[in-house]
């Protein structure tokens, strides 16, 4: 996990840098922030509604997927993307194989996988299954890839 | 790989087409069921290599029914709603022999459990089940468990709608449910379209009673947060009706709430039932109202009432009406003891629903050998157009036996001692495994269950008592569901000897009731007497053929209490 600011970058789908920001940073500072294209980093912990007035302004949002076991990030995919039509790229960070097929079908748009699955080839398992049982928010699956 | 997975489906479609008369898995379920063996198999592959640590990969195997204990692992197969067919316990039965011991377990909550698997061989297990449409998805792990009905869906009088076509459609729904399959603990939903609510549904995470409004329309009244284990809880009616097609989108707000606002940091605060109490039930079912605002008429929500159809034609009874003349009962004293304890009334003329219990004295409730199950599957399939349910009671039923054929079951019931007439009196104790099997027991349970037996050995006795629930759990995790049993006990240890807190008059069926403590806990040495106690109070006090919990209403706590510490 990445503490100081000036420290987080993502690589968009364009191939560019962005800057990221905590959710706090962000809120604090919208105008300023939002003019030099940063995007920002959710945590599960982070209360991703307060993000709600804001989101033309955010160049990208990054979900943080790093613990296992905590399933927040999923909601607030589909939240970003279904319920407040958030444009911009949605990247899930710090990613785990087995779990892409939950992340891109909850409205996750590219993602970036944790060290630990350099080796292991991830296309067979973002795409998931042949049939799915539900209307999720995103079906286009996996378009882009880091 | 592709090539293996294709080839399986076509094997498996076309075997599959041959059953009859029952909810089939179409070749998309098949396919799917195939794919998920596919992936589990390659997860477990890079766990055996250190590929995966242990920690994702108990996450990933619990949600496909694997624990992994030091010496033994075990499997939980879901049984949908209770219901299977002679093919499908026969595959059972083959499963038991070749990757257990010639054991399986039944559940109180409708699965069946191995407990001697090798990890090994689990793919090519789960395979052999998906080939007759059983499956382990989501019978374990923190994400929505397989839901459970009233065993006796679609059978008895007065139903208001058989619940399994609900369930079938709600199962799909949280199936591998992208934002929902790591939820903060588990998450158990019971479903009851009967007047008497046999699934304890109040209980449960989340429950489901369907009912009709003013106006004729079927829907649901949702209760959450309901739960046993150490805190005892009844579940919060969230909403009074939601209309049926409405169902899928509160759930789902139900379920995001939850997701979101879970507790997460303290482990034994992860079930829903801490956040409806820490929030209270008015806060919590406002949040869940204001998130559904946007969901509710998101056309993609609405359940498809075009698959309610099908699946009510699926799950419609495999047999009709029928006029039986002539008949009448054959005279036999231990065949009318048991028929009066284990036939039922079944709604359709012609027909009885016939109980048949595993418990034997000093096993284990549920155990049932590889034998007994291909007995039950023969049986079944002469006596009950090949369909079987199981119960909470852990016990097997026959859903459609015809009234001319009853005796002939019992008859063949009796061969295999599987007729005991002790069945559905207070001799049919729930007991978990206990100390005697479970690491997290604190006491026994099956030895006090056999030592109740063993005191109330007067037949007249037992039979004048009547269908008395006892329930024990060794444990606060109440695996036995001790809270909601006539009398029930909770096992615990004081300086290392063995108290049971027994707790009476809780239920479920008619209303839900968490028991009442009955005092000081008692030694396991004279735990046997206060029950006995316990019981003759309730028969000097019974009227005529009034039940234990309208005894208890009537006279309260008290006179049970002084009869028992005297």
């Amino acid at each position: 996990m990445v503490e100081d600011i000036e420290m987080i970058s993502v690589v968009n789908s364009k191939n560019e840098s962005v800057q990221l920001v905590t959710v706090e940073k962000w809120l604090e500072s919208i105008d300023s922030l939002s003019s030099i294209g940063a995007g920002v980093i959710v945590k599960p912990t982070d209360d991703v509604e307060l993000l709600k007035d804001s989101l033309d302004k955010i160049a990208i949002i990054a979900l943080d997927f790093n613990n296992f076991d905590d399933g927040r990030g999923y909601s607030h995919a589909n939240l970003l993307s279904k319920r407040w039509k958030y444009q911009g790229e949605i990247i899930g960070v710090n990613a785990h194989i087995d779990q892409l097929q939950f992340m891109l079908r909850s409205g996750v748009t590219s993602y970036k996988l944790l060290d630990d699955y350099e080796n292991i080839d991830d296309i067979d398992y973002s795409n998931g299954f042949s049939i799915c049982y539900q209307a999720a928010a995103n079906n286009s699956g996996l378009k882009e890839k880091f | 790989m592709k090539n293996k997975i294709i080839e399986n489906v076509t094997i498996i479609y076309h075997t599959y087409k041959n059953i009859k008369n029952m909810y089939e898995y179409n070749t998309d379920d098949t396919q799917f069921l195939v794919e998920r063996v596919d992936q589990f198999e390659k997860q477990l592959k890079r766990y055996l290599d250190g590929d995966l640590d242990d920690a994702k990969f108990k996450s990933l195997r619990l949600r496909n029914g694997l624990y992994m204990e030091l010496h033994a692992h075990m499997l939980r197969v879901a049984i949908p709603y209770g219901v299977m067919n002679s093919r499908q316990l026969r595959a059972l039965a083959d499963v038991a022999d070749k990757y257990d011991r010639g054991f399986g377990h039944f559940t109180t909550r409708q699965n069946i459990q191995f407990n001697w698997i090798e990890v090994a061989e689990i793919a090519n297990l789960l395979r052999e089940l998906s080939s007759v449409g059983l499956h382990a998805i989501q019978t374990s792990g923190k994400a929505i468990r397989n839901i459970t009905a009233d065993p006796l869906s679609g059978l008895t009088e007065g139903e208001i709608a058989d619940a399994r076509p609900y369930c079938e459609l709600i199962r799909r729904w949280f199936n591998l449910h992208p934002e929902f399959s790591w939820l903060p603990g588990k998450f158990k939903i019971a479903v009851n379209g009967a007047k008497l609510d046999e699934t304890a549904l109040r209980i449960h995470d989340l429950g489901l009673r369907l009912l009709r409004n003013d106006k004729g329309e079927l829907g649901f009244s949702v209760y959450v947060g309901g739960g046993l284990g150490a805190v005892a809880v009844i579940g919060a009616e969230t909403a009074s009706f939601v209309p049926v097609e409405d169902i899928l989108s509160y759930l789902e707000s139900v379920m995001r709430v939850y997701n979101l606002k879970g507790r997460r940091d303290n482990i034994k605060r992860l079930r829903i039932k801490f956040l409806v109490k820490e929030l209270g039930a008015a806060e919590f079912s406002r949040l869940v109202d204001e998130d559904w605002k946007h969901t509710k008429y998101d056309p993609e929500l609405k359940l498809n009432l075009n698959h309610l159809v099908q699946l009510e034609k699926d799950f419609a009874l495999p047999v009709k009406p029928l006029e039986i003349s002539g008949f009448e009962e054959p005279v036999d004293f231990n065949y009318s003891i048991w028929r009066k304890n284990n036939v039922r009334a079944h709604k359709l003329s012609g027909y009885s629903i016939v109980n048949v219990s595993l418990t034997k004295l000093g096993s284990s409730p549920g155990d049932v050998t590889s034998k007994q199950m291909r007995i039950l599957a023969d049986l079944a399939g002469q006596y009950s157009s090949s369909y079987l349910r199981t119960t909470k009671r852990q016990s097997i039923v026959f859903p459609h036996v015809r009234k001319d054929q009853v005796f002939d079951l019992w008859q063949s019931l009796e061969e295999f001692s599987l007729a005991s007439p002790h069945q559905g009196t207070l001799a049919q104790i729930v007991a978990c495994p206990g100390n005697d099997y479970c690491e997290l027991a604190k006491a026994a349970s099956i030895p006090i269950a056999t030592r109740v037996q063993q005191r109330f050995d007067d037949m007249d006795k037992v039979l004048d008592i009547g269908d008395l629930n006892i329930n024990i759990s060794g444990c606060e995790n109440s695996c036995a569901h001790h809270h909601i049993a006539d009398i029930g006990l909770l096992g615990m240890k004081k300086n290392n000897v063995e108290f049971y807190q027994v707790t009476v008059a809780g239920e479920t069926l008619d209303e839900t009731v968490i028991g009442k403590k009955l005092g000081r806990s008692i030694s396991g040495d004279e735990v046997v007497d206060a029950i006995e106690n316990i019981v003759n109070v309730y028969l000097e006090n019974r009227d005529e053929e009034e039940r234990f919990k309208e005894v208890f209403k009537r006279i309260g706590l008290k006179p049970f209490k002084e009869r028992v510490y005297g």
